[in-house]
């Protein structure tokens, strides 16, 4: 079965001023984003994690490499049917209702004119905005806009939902209400790739991340295995060799501690972050 | 081919929504409608044909005034409102075609406009059968011969309108499709207009013998890509003329109108395929 997301020595000039100076925002980046995933793309502004989205949606074209999404070349129709996106600060037609936004966005994405109604209960029930969906959106908080705009992305039940910085400006409780809706679609089995700062949130909802810098991949992989520190280990000792254990006990309870388990300690997301980004820049 | 046509009307819907709602039309309707009303207290103060000529001429002149600002600047408004607030990253990024999106946003402009000539043309019509009335009992008592002007003429005037509109509109479409600012769409769409309205000169000149073959292909080609806005302007003959406009002329500027307006909507959606968003 072909990744969710598949892209190839992509790259992405954009010419810049009057001189038509090249500036590189994506530089030979290569990626492959597994099925049924929730997959983070991290890095600081300006990194290019934002037109790595827009070529994927084919919003941007690339200069060169080869982008595919579920098989089909990225910048097709069918593509984008099969495909969700949450902009970043969305921004919807304040004079329609949460509900004739989420309606026209269904039409738009070729739902049966038959289920409409049905597709759209859905994505607002699960964004949670049913109560506030007949108020036009320009009364709408940060976070209603959010989640109006996760109810859009979502109302044709698209295989893979791209969001990107889903939860920026959004208050905490606002931003576990996202990160609820990400986990029920990773229950439903769908791909979602999220680009976002907030790196906690990154760290408990994604499988896998790929952190970019300056147009370049610097690391991907299982959140798992990028943040263990296998250099190092913090033992909580329940179950060694008999032998060993007597002997960590012994040297231990002289001390008057109790072990209890060994496992490899974890940095932060955050911290790995900082280290990857701004050791780069600092070098 | 129906979900595509489904999708336009869609985009077409939402776009007249927004236009609809915005100050600068109901304030532009509201100048046009103001000066056809007024034509009235305007209007010289002997009776028979210059009377209702003085009246349709200010109408019409509100029609080409206030509809061509419209046309332009409403017209480039609703692309901008689109790429600036970034909805269209959200449209695109659907099942949708660029040029669906394009062709969705000319039809809710050209609707749009097509209300404002209703409106106008209504009222301007209303305005000439009240005092087409008026003059019809002076002229009894005075024994002479009554002024008329034609409501059909006048509904196929503002059909014209509505295409002469449109034609605007789909060029400031397809200016828009490169252009990356809005001033930028705004200046050029109104400088193409005024191209549209001396066209005739070209086409006037190319009729005379020239020895410059690339001055002749310049004048040709000018006078083929460039549309004869003036050619709209027939409102005097359809409205007051006392035989009208031949059917298959007025026919004539209406197929003209709709092909420069597919052409340009056409290469607006090309021109906008190669847009990064």
């Amino acid at each position: 079965m072909s990744s969710a997301i598949s892209v190839r020595h992509l790259t992405k000039d954009f010419r810049v001023g009057l001189r038509g100076l090249k500036l590189r925002a994506v530089d030979d980046l290569s990626l492959e984003i597994p099925r049924g995933q929730v997959y983070g793309l991290l890095g600081p502004n300006g990194c290019g994690k934002s037109t790595t989205l827009k070529i994927v949606l084919g919003l941007v074209s690339a200069t060169a490499g080869e982008v595919s999404i579920l098989g089909c070349p990225s910048a097709t129709p069918e593509a984008r049917r099969r495909t969700g996106f949450l902009p970043e600060a969305p921004y919807f037609h304040k004079f329609l209702t949460g509900r004739e936004l989420v309606r026209y966005c269904a039409q738009l994405s070729g739902v049966p004119s038959a289920d409409v109604a049905a597709a759209v209960e859905d994505a607002l029930g699960l964004a949670a905005m049913t109560e506030a969906a007949d108020r036009p959106i320009g009364t709408y908080s940060k976070g209603m806009l959010q989640r109006i705009g996760f109810a859009q992305a979502v109302v044709h039940d698209p295989e893979l939902v791209i969001l990107d910085e889903p939860t920026a400006g959004v208050d905490p409780v606002g931003s576990a209400a996202i990160g609820r809706m990400i986990h029920a679609m990773r229950a439903k089995g769908k791909t979602i790739v999220l680009c976002s700062h907030l790196l906690g949130q990154v760290e408990q909802v994604c499988d896998r991340v790929a952190i970019m810098d300056r147009g370049k991949l610097v690391l991907e992989g299982r959140v798992d295995d990028v943040l263990s520190r296998r250099d190092r280990h913090v033992l909580t000792v329940e179950s060694m060799s008999p032998a060993a254990r007597e002997a960590a006990e012994t040297a231990l309870a002289a001390h008057g501690a109790v072990v209890t388990s060994v496992t490899h300690p974890r940095r932060s997301l955050e911290d790995l972050f900082r280290e990857l980004v701004t050791g780069s820049r600092d070098a | 081919m129906q979900a595509s046509f489904q999708r336009v009307s869609w985009i077409a819907r939402v776009t007249f929504l927004e236009a609809v709602r915005q100050r600068f039309f109901a304030f532009l309707l509201i100048l046009g409608a103001a000066m056809a009303l007024s034509s009235v207290s305007f209007r010289v103060l002997d009776f028979g044909h210059g009377e209702l000529k003085f009246i349709a001429d200010f109408g019409f002149g509100g029609m080409f005034l206030f509809g061509s600002v419209l046309a332009v600047v409403m017209t480039a408004q609703l692309f901008f409102s689109e790429m600036d607030n970034k909805t269209a990253l959200t449209l695109l990024a659907k099942p949708l075609g660029r040029g669906e999106f394009l062709l969705g946003k000319f039809a809710g402009a050209w609707a749009v406009l097509g209300v404002f000539v209703a409106v106008l043309s209504g009222l301007l019509g209303i305005v000439l059968w009240a005092r087409e009335q008026e003059l019809l009992l002076l002229a009894e008592q005075a024994g002479k011969v009554p002024p008329t002007f034609s409501a059909s003429g006048l509904a196929q005037f503002a059909l014209l309108q509505w295409l002469r509109l449109g034609v605007v509109a789909s060029i400031v479409l397809a200016i828009s499709a490169v252009a990356r600012t809005f001033l930028y769409a705004v200046v050029v769409g109104a400088l193409a207009v005024v191209a549209g309205q001396l066209q005739w000169i070209a086409q006037d000149a190319i009729l005379k013998p020239s020895e410059s073959p690339a001055y002749e292909a310049v004048l040709w080609l000018t006078s083929r890509l460039l549309p004869n806005l003036q050619q709209f302007n027939i409102g005097d003959a359809l409205v007051l003329g006392a035989t009208g406009v031949p059917a298959d002329a007025v026919g004539a500027v209406a197929l003209a109108g709709a092909a420069y307006m597919a052409g340009y909507v056409f290469l607006g959606a090309l021109l906008f395929k190669r847009r990064e968003i």
